[in-house]
C-alpha cells in the first residue's frame, strides 16, 4: 500500500515557494529586499512563461525554470553579500543624517562649556561628529565609484557597522552626560536641547549600525 | 559544443551583462536570454546569479535602472551608462589580450604573440 502523499505549497507552485525560500534566507534594507524579492519573481514567471511557450506543461515549466535558477545555497552567499553592502550604505546615509545634529549640539556644549565635564563632552562630541562625517563621506564611496578600480574588502561591511556602532554609543554616553549636566548647570535650556540633539543622533545611527552588524556576520559566516 | 556553467563564466559575468546592454535597455529574464542566445546556448547561466551582479554595476555606476509597468506587472530595467560604456571597452581590451597571450601558448604558430618590451 503506497502511502497517501502530502501536498506541499511546492505542488501548487514552485515559484512562489522557491520565492518565499530566498525570501527567507536573505536579510537587508526593506526596500532593497523587496526590490529583490519582486526581481526574483519576475524573473521566474518569465522563465516560466518562456518554457510554457515552448510546449511545456505548466507545471513542468514553474519547476525547470526553479531548476535553472539556482537553489538557496547556490543563490544566498551572492544575494547576501549584495544586502549587506546595502547595509553599509545604509548607515552610512543615517551618520549623515545624525552629523548636523551632532555639529549643533557639539557647538552648544561648547558655548557653555564650563567644567571639565562639558568640556570633555565637547571632546567627546567633536570626535563623534568626524567619525559620521568620515563615514558617511567614505562609504558611498569605497563602495561606489572606487570599487570599479579596487576590489571591496570583505571586512568592510563590518568596520562600517563598528564605526556606526561606536558612534552610537558615543552619542548615547553624550546624552547621559548632558541629562546629568542639565540638572547641574545654570545653562539648563541650552544643555537640555543639546541632549536632544544627542539623543536624536544617537537613535539615527544606532539602529542601521546594529543590523549591519547582523548582516555583515551573515556575510562572513 | 559542451555548455559551460555558471563555475566557468564566473569573472567574465560583469563584461557579458554589459555587453548585451550595450544595444539598449534590458529587464533581467531578456538578459540572460540576451547571453544565452549570443553564446548559441554554450553559456548556461544559474538565472538567479545575475540579479546581484546586477545590482552591484549599478552600484558601480555602471548600470541605471528604473521600473517599467507592462500591464499589471512591473519590471525593472537596466541600461548602460558613460562610466559602464567605458568600462565595456575596457572589459573588451584585457579580455582580446588575454585571449591572444593564451592563444599564444596553447597554439604558438598561429597565434604569435610579440614580446613586450622590458621594463
Amino acid at each position: 500500500m503506497s502511502a497517501a502523499r502530502i501536498l506541499t505549497p511546492a505542488d501548487a507552485d514552485p515559484v512562489e515557494e522557491h520565492v518565499a525560500a530566498l525570501a527567507a534566507a536573505v536579510h537587508g534594507p526593506a526596500r532593497v529586499k523587496a526590490r529583490m524579492i519582486e526581481e526574483i519573481r519576475d524573473g521566474l514567471v518569465e522563465t516560466a512563461a518562456a518554457h510554457e511557450e515552448e510546449g511545456m506543461p505548466p507545471s513542468a515549466a514553474a519547476r525547470r525554470a526553479v531548476r535553472e535558477f539556482g537553489t538557496v545555497e547556490e543563490l544566498v552567499p551572492g544575494w547576501q553579500r549584495e544586502l549587506t553592502v546595502a547595509q553599509a550604505r545604509h548607515t552610512a546615509r543615517a551618520a549623515a543624517m545624525a552629523f548636523p545634529f551632532l555639529l549643533v549640539c557639539g557647538l552648544l556644549v561648547h558655548a557653555v562649556g564650563e567644567g571639565w565635564g562639558l568640556r570633555l563632552l565637547t571632546v567627546l562630541l567633536a570626535a563623534v561628529a568626524g567619525v559620521a562625517g568620515v563615514l558617511a563621506a567614505a562609504t558611498p564611496a569605497v563602495t561606489g565609484i572606487l570599487a570599479r578600480r579596487v576590489a571591496l574588502p570583505p571586512g568592510l561591511p563590518l568596520a562600517v557597522a563598528w564605526t556606526g556602532t561606536a558612534t552610537a554609543v558615543a552619542t548615547a554616553l553624550a546624552t547621559l552626560g548632558l541629562v546629568v549636566a542639565s540638572a547641574l548647570a545654570r545653562e539648563w535650556p541650552v544643555t537640555a536641547l543639546a541632549g536632544v540633539l544627542a539623543a536624536v543622533a544617537h537613535a539615527l545611527v544606532a539602529g542601521p549600525a546594529r543590523a549591519c552588524r547582523r548582516y555583515a556576520r551573515l556575510t562572513a559566516a | 559544443m559542451r555548455p559551460m556553467r555558471t563555475d566557468a563564466v564566473r569573472g567574465h559575468l560583469d563584461g557579458l551583462l554589459l555587453a548585451v546592454l550595450e544595444p539598449g535597455p534590458l529587464h533581467g529574464y531578456a538578459i540572460i536570454a540576451a547571453v544565452q542566445r549570443r553564446s548559441g546556448g554554450v553559456l548556461e547561466l544559474k538565472t538567479g546569479t545575475i540579479y546581484p551582479a546586477l545590482q552591484r554595476l549599478e552600484r558601480l555606476g555602471l548600470l541605471d535602472s528604473g521600473w517599467e509597468s507592462t500591464g499589471e506587472r512591473r519590471r525593472r530595467r537596466y541600461e548602460l551608462t558613460e562610466a559602464g560604456r567605458g568600462a565595456l571597452t575596457a572589459e573588451r581590451s584585457a579580455w582580446s589580450e588575454f585571449t591572444a597571450a593564451i592563444g599564444s601558448v596553447l597554439n604558438p604558430a598561429v597565434n604569435p604573440v610579440a614580446p613586450r618590451p622590458a621594463g
